[in-house]
């Protein structure tokens, strides 16, 4: 996963408070794209649980022109944020559209669409996503002509495979020859994934000794893989990487949230209340003992 | 044991021309323990080397008082991966002098790096020294500075308030203090008023701790 030097502050520089009204108005109007940018962003951010959100967000995946690199922010750029306010919405309806935008020319608006398809855990992009990964390091990972970029933007493509996780053989099948990619990012994605499709630990092992790559954008990608997957035996591994203490942090919540049983839906009153305030058990308390030090 | 001449390990550092290189140097200086190093030990803090940072804040904790000055007098107003280095070392030291950059740090900051380690270091200043009325009263405003804090928007500000509430509770408080610091531990360990699991697992841990 390719992260910021702070994960945490905001992506657009300056942005004022403003309230949800005014979000959805900016967001509803078309003539200005840096406003409609910022509106989408923050009501992923806010969680916005407006009626008019969704319909609008939806309506903005929509909003498509060539891509041109030098316009600044234009009407793709407001589609991909869109995208990426839909998946932290968490409602299933966006689905059909976020497919739809898997479809797009735009390889970066399939990016967006892919990991917000992943957030939302969507069953209906597996087939989507396996179907333009199957042609392997050859078709889907190879860079393309003119650019660094890859055909397919895999890295996202293989998280979101992880992140739904459902891990039918030929899920499995699609994912495995990313781990022999050029790109240690590309390997570190696919080795998520299968960690969290199969807890085969050889995947784990093998994100731990990315967290060991001499650059440290290399280990920072696998700090939040392991964090995503909660691989417990990472530990100790992730307190002595050579990387920002904000970063170990984010993957660590991964253990430490990871080992807590999921609570039993059904159970008696009782067990769910200790379930909604647990005690954290031994393991856990290893790992927040570990998050102690790093703050 | 402090040598006896870091002029030589100050050069290396100066000299250092890779990110590994930064790093060996950072390492040696802060072993040596010595005074002079600590500003060339502040400057590693805005170099965004995060291995060099981690050694240069164990090296400054190392020197203790004698960093605290450096440390204040060069706080980085406009980065702040370096500011929270700062706060991160100037918590890990416990010095009183420290405590106006915290409590403005946790409520302020624009980075919730600076946030968090502000928030952990309200919980462990050290005040053995000081008479107990002063002591009183530096733990009540870590008190209210850490019950702000409680409502910070980042969930890793939060658990840091957690960690320095329960650093702090153990201390001599008038009662009512007391009882609101372990009543906002219970609001962070709820699920109706704390959305971050990892945070409520801490603040359930730290009421476990106080309470045994």
């Amino acid at each position: 996963m390719v992260v910021a030097g702070d994960p945490s502050s905001s992506p657009v520089p300056g942005g004022a408070p403003i309230t949800e009204e005014e979000a959805l108005d900016r967001l509803r109007q078309t003539d200005d794209q840096s406003l409609q940018y910022y509106a989408a962003w923050w009501l992923g951010k806010m969680r916005s649980r407006h009626p008019d959100t969704l319909p609008l967000l939806c309506r903005a995946l929509g909003q498509r022109l060539p891509r041109r690199e030098a316009a600044g922010v234009e009407h793709n750029a407001v589609a991909r944020n869109a995208a990426r306010a839909l998946g932290k919405l968490g409602q299933a309806e966006a689905v059909p559209a976020l497919l739809e935008s898997l479809e797009d020319d735009d390889d970066g608006l399939r990016e967006a669409a892919a990991r917000a398809l992943g957030d939302l855990g969507a069953a209906s992009a597996i087939a989507p996503l396996c179907r333009r990964l199957a042609s392997g390091l050859a078709g889907a990972g190879a860079v393309r002509t003119d650019s660094s970029r890859l055909i397919e933007p895999c890295e996202a493509f293989l998280e979101a495979l992880g992140e739904i996780g459902q891990a039918h053989p030929d899920v499995v099948a699609v994912i495995r020859p990313f781990i022999g990619h050029e790109r240690p990012l590309i390997r570190s994605a696919a080795c998520r994934a299968l960690l969290q499709l199969t807890s085969d630990p050889r995947w784990g092992e093998q994100l731990v000794q990315l967290l060991e790559h001499p650059q440290l954008q290399v280990r920072r990608a696998a700090l939040m893989d392991l964090g995503a997957s909660g691989w417990r035996p990472a530990l100790e591994p992730i307190r002595r990487t050579l990387a920002e203490n904000s970063l170990k942090l984010i993957a660590l919540r991964g253990l430490a949230e990871q080992l807590e049983p999921p609570s039993v839906p059904g159970a008696v009153d009782g067990a769910a209340r200790a379930a909604d305030s647990p005690h954290p058990d031994p393991a856990t308390t290893a790992v927040l003992a570990v998050m102690d030090d790093l703050l | 044991m402090p040598s006896a001449d870091p002029s030589a390990l100050i050069r290396n550092l100066q000299q250092a021309d890779s990110p590994v290189g930064l790093l060996q140097a950072t390492r040696a200086l802060a072993a040596a323990c010595h005074p002079e190093a600590a500003g060339h030990l502040v400057e590693v803090l805005g170099f965004n080397n995060p291995g060099a940072a981690v050694a240069a804040v164990e090296g400054l904790v190392a020197l203790g008082t004698a960093a605290v000055e450096p440390l204040l007098t060069n706080i980085d107003g406009y980065n702040y991966g370096a500011r929270a280095w700062a706060v991160r070392a100037l918590s890990g030291i416990g010095d009183p002098r420290g405590l106006e950059v915290l409590l403005e740090a946790l409520a302020e900051d624009i980075g919730p790096s600076v946030r968090r380690a502000a928030a952990r270091g309200l919980g462990q200043l050290r005040l053995e020294g000081l008479p107990q009325e002063q002591r009183a009263a530096i733990w009540q405003r870590s008190l209210a500075g850490l019950l702000a804090g409680a409502a910070d928007p980042e969930w890793v500000v939060r658990y840091a308030v957690v960690v320095g509430l329960e650093q702090l509770l153990p201390h001599t408080l008038p009662a009512e203090q007391r009882a609101r610091g372990l009543a906002q531990l219970e609001g962070l360990a709820a699920p109706a008023s704390e959305d971050t699991l990892v945070v409520r697992l801490r603040a359930r841990l730290a009421l476990d701790n106080l309470s045994g």
